[in-house]
């Protein structure tokens, strides 16, 4: 049960952070599918600059640097140039899993996995017997992600800045009408959405474990982005999807070991997707939203011919 | 007819400084891009056998492709081709394992058929959600696609695991090799003909028939197509319907081609980049063509770059991804506000 619990929260941890990040870019209107890709360069951002520097938290700065550049160049390329939002997403998943398996080879002289000294702190220590061990084993990440997720929660809902990105994202007319420029508040969403990814992905590397893998995100990133559907945008309903994902994932781990004969992981493994698929159909008929991300790829239904 | 000609330039231009700005991650990585570009042409082209394997690998990407245009031509985004041609794969794999002693015209017919209805059932669930309410397609075909991703994963593990394989990665048994229509080269007089005859029917379904005109018009303007009496909700549902059957196709010629038995994650990115192919392609079949044997050649170039140069093979990866990433942009551009857009069948 401990170990379920524990094992729970490792998964989540990382998938709660990214899909926070998720939320913010959701609602300023962008289907951000490049959630994966910053994940991954996160991760890897880390290790590489933490293993360098003896230090994590230069690998993890570097990494929320790295994210800012790929997320402003994100907002670059689907705003001022006007590229479709889906397609240059998982253009950045791809330019995030292709350039870390092949920046691991440039740089590192390997193919598939590095190892590094550098780990997070583990806040609680000194815990040697029962259930208190698998505590000590938690990251200090893990124990500030509902943190951030209540202040994502404050910013969005009761500050100045996320009812302007609520705006921009259901109605940029309202938004430009009180003066709000919707691109720069987009931006803005995508360059925290860009930082979080890079906790999320640090978490996965030097949290959870000690070692960068090759497409060690492993779908994590859509995940986040299903959490965040799931969680219909809001920043707890989003950590809470994680946190039941994470606790599938738990499930699947275990069951890998009991009960395999009677239920294959893979099976498993679907129902986040699966449940993804009837949150979309039912919230599409609870509630029609006119999104401006449906608006950004209508672009592509429509070719100017 | 300038704006075409503009739209192909600027399509052009975004490959070309895809591939520069490609090239300039390797120079800085200290890879000597001269001999990396004249690996790509060797492994694409001139080296023995390369423009076989370019071909090999531009099927799929073509059939997909196509499944993406028509998708597109009525206004949908079925970006789960992945899924559709995984789950296409594994059903002519049971209609072949399962019905060994067949005679082989008959086993292949059959199993291509089921490949290409299960492609289709699995793009028209997505598409029946989207005309009957609305339901975005696209996450439905992305979640679509992760499930037969883990569908294939679990039959090459579990029931149509080969007992007798050690390999690490989870494999099925093979087909008998009456049942294949090419060597393991992939390329045969049978499947080009197949192949380019799919190619010739997309064309002409589009371009010159009532259904592809009555597709065109439901993917500009679903409103004003209603108004023309076109059944809206019945054309898109046939156009996700042959996106999927497209999908489950390129499925069923891959098994029975170059794969002769299926393993766990086989080709892992050509759904998306078939996607990328169709965009490159501008949304056009000789356009799609065109970028098919392209990226064909750029998958082919990478298996064989190892020969010339240590470029890890990620780089290509990375490419798609920068193609992706850049393709879509509009010179002229402006963020579209949100106007009478298509709302396709949904009202």
């Amino acid at each position: 049960m401990e170990q379920i619990l524990a094992t729970t929260l490792r998964s989540a941890a990382p998938l709660v952070l990214v899909a926070t990040a998720g939320v913010f870019a959701f609602r300023a209107g962008i289907f951000h599918l490049g959630l994966e890709g910053l994940m991954i360069t996160g991760a890897f951002t880390t290790v590489a600059v933490g293993d360098a520097t003896g230090s994590v938290e230069l690998g993890i700065l570097a990494a929320v640097g790295v994210n800012l550049v790929l997320s402003a160049l994100y907002w670059w390329v689907i705003g001022p140039l006007g590229a479709n939002v889906i397609i240059a997403g998982l253009g950045l998943t791809s330019i995030g899993l292709g350039g870390t398996a092949f920046a691991l080879g440039a740089i590192f002289d390997k193919r598939g996995s590095i190892f590094t000294d550098v780990v997070l702190p583990r806040p609680v220590r000194g815990i040697t017997s029962g259930a208190g061990v698998i505590v000590s084993e938690l990251s200090i990440l893990v124990w500030i992600t509902p943190l951030i997720v209540l202040t994502a929660w404050v910013v969005l809902r009761r500050s100045r800045f996320g009812l302007r990105l609520a705006a921009v994202g259901e109605y940029p007319f309202a938004a430009r009408s009180v003066g709000v420029n919707p691109s720069i508040v987009r931006l803005q969403a995508l360059l925290i959405a860009g930082a979080l990814c890079a906790l999320g992905g640090a978490e996965l590397s030097v949290g959870a474990l000690r070692n960068f893998t090759e497409n060690m995100t492993n779908g994590r990133g859509f995940i986040a982005f299903v959490a965040v559907i799931f969680g219909a945008w809001h920043p707890i309903g989003a950590a809470l999807a994680g946190l039941f994902f994470g606790f599938a994932d738990a499930i699947g781990i275990q069951s890998q070991i009991n009960i395999t004969e009677r239920v294959p992981r893979e099976f498993v493994l679907m129902i986040p997707f699966v449940i993804t698929i009837f949150a979309v159909w039912l919230g599409g008929l609870w509630r029609r939203r006119s999104l401006e991300a449906e608006a950004g790829y209508a672009e592509l239904r429509e070719p100017d011919y | 007819m300038t704006g075409s000609l503009q739209r192909v330039a600027s399509t052009v231009v975004l490959v070309v400084v895809s591939l520069l700005l490609t090239a300039l991650i390797l120079w800085a990585s200290g890879y000597p891009v001269g001999d990396v570009f004249s690996g790509i042409i060797q492994g694409a082209v001139t080296a023995t056998g390369a423009s076989t394997s370019t071909i090999r690998w531009a099927i799929p990407l073509l059939l997909i492709g196509l499944g993406v245009v028509v998708g597109f031509r009525a206004g949908f985004f079925n970006i789960g081709g992945q899924g559709q041609f995984y789950i296409g794969a594994c059903c002519a794999l049971a209609v072949s394992l399962g019905w060994r002693e067949g005679p082989a015209p008959l086993v292949i017919l059959c199993g291509t058929l089921a490949a290409i209805g299960a492609g289709t059932a699995w793009s028209l669930l997505p598409g029946y959600l989207r005309v009957r309410f609305g339901t975005d397609e696209v996450l439905t075909t992305l979640m679509m696609s992760f499930i037969g991703a883990l569908v294939l994963q679990y039959l090459t593990a579990g029931p149509m695991r080969n007992p007798s394989g050690t390999g690490q990665t989870a494999a099925s048994e093979r087909i008998p090799d009456s049942f294949r229509i090419t060597d393991s080269s992939g390329v045969s007089a049978t499947v080009l003909v197949l192949v380019g005859g799919v190619a010739v029917l997309v064309w002409l379904l589009l371009e010159r028939t009532r259904f592809g005109l009555s597709m065109t018009l439901v993917g500009r303007n679903p409103t004003m197509a209603r108004w023309q009496g076109i059944d809206v909700r019945r054309v898109g549902l046939a156009a996700f319907a042959l996106s999927g059957a497209l999908a489950g196709l390129a499925g069923a010629v891959e098994l029975y081609g170059p794969g002769a038995r299926l393993v766990t994650g086989f080709s892992p990115e050509v759904g998306f980049t078939a996607v990328v192919v169709a965009l490159v392609g501008l949304l056009t079949v000789g356009g799609t063509v065109v970028a098919a044997i392209l990226f064909g050649g750029l998958q082919s170039a990478i298996l064989f770059l190892p020969i010339v140069t240590d470029l890890p093979p990620p780089a290509l990866v990375l490419l798609h991804g920068m193609v992706a990433f850049l393709v879509t942009i509009k010179f002229k551009a402006v963020w579209r506000r949100t106007g009478p857009e298509a709302k396709a069948a949904a009202g």
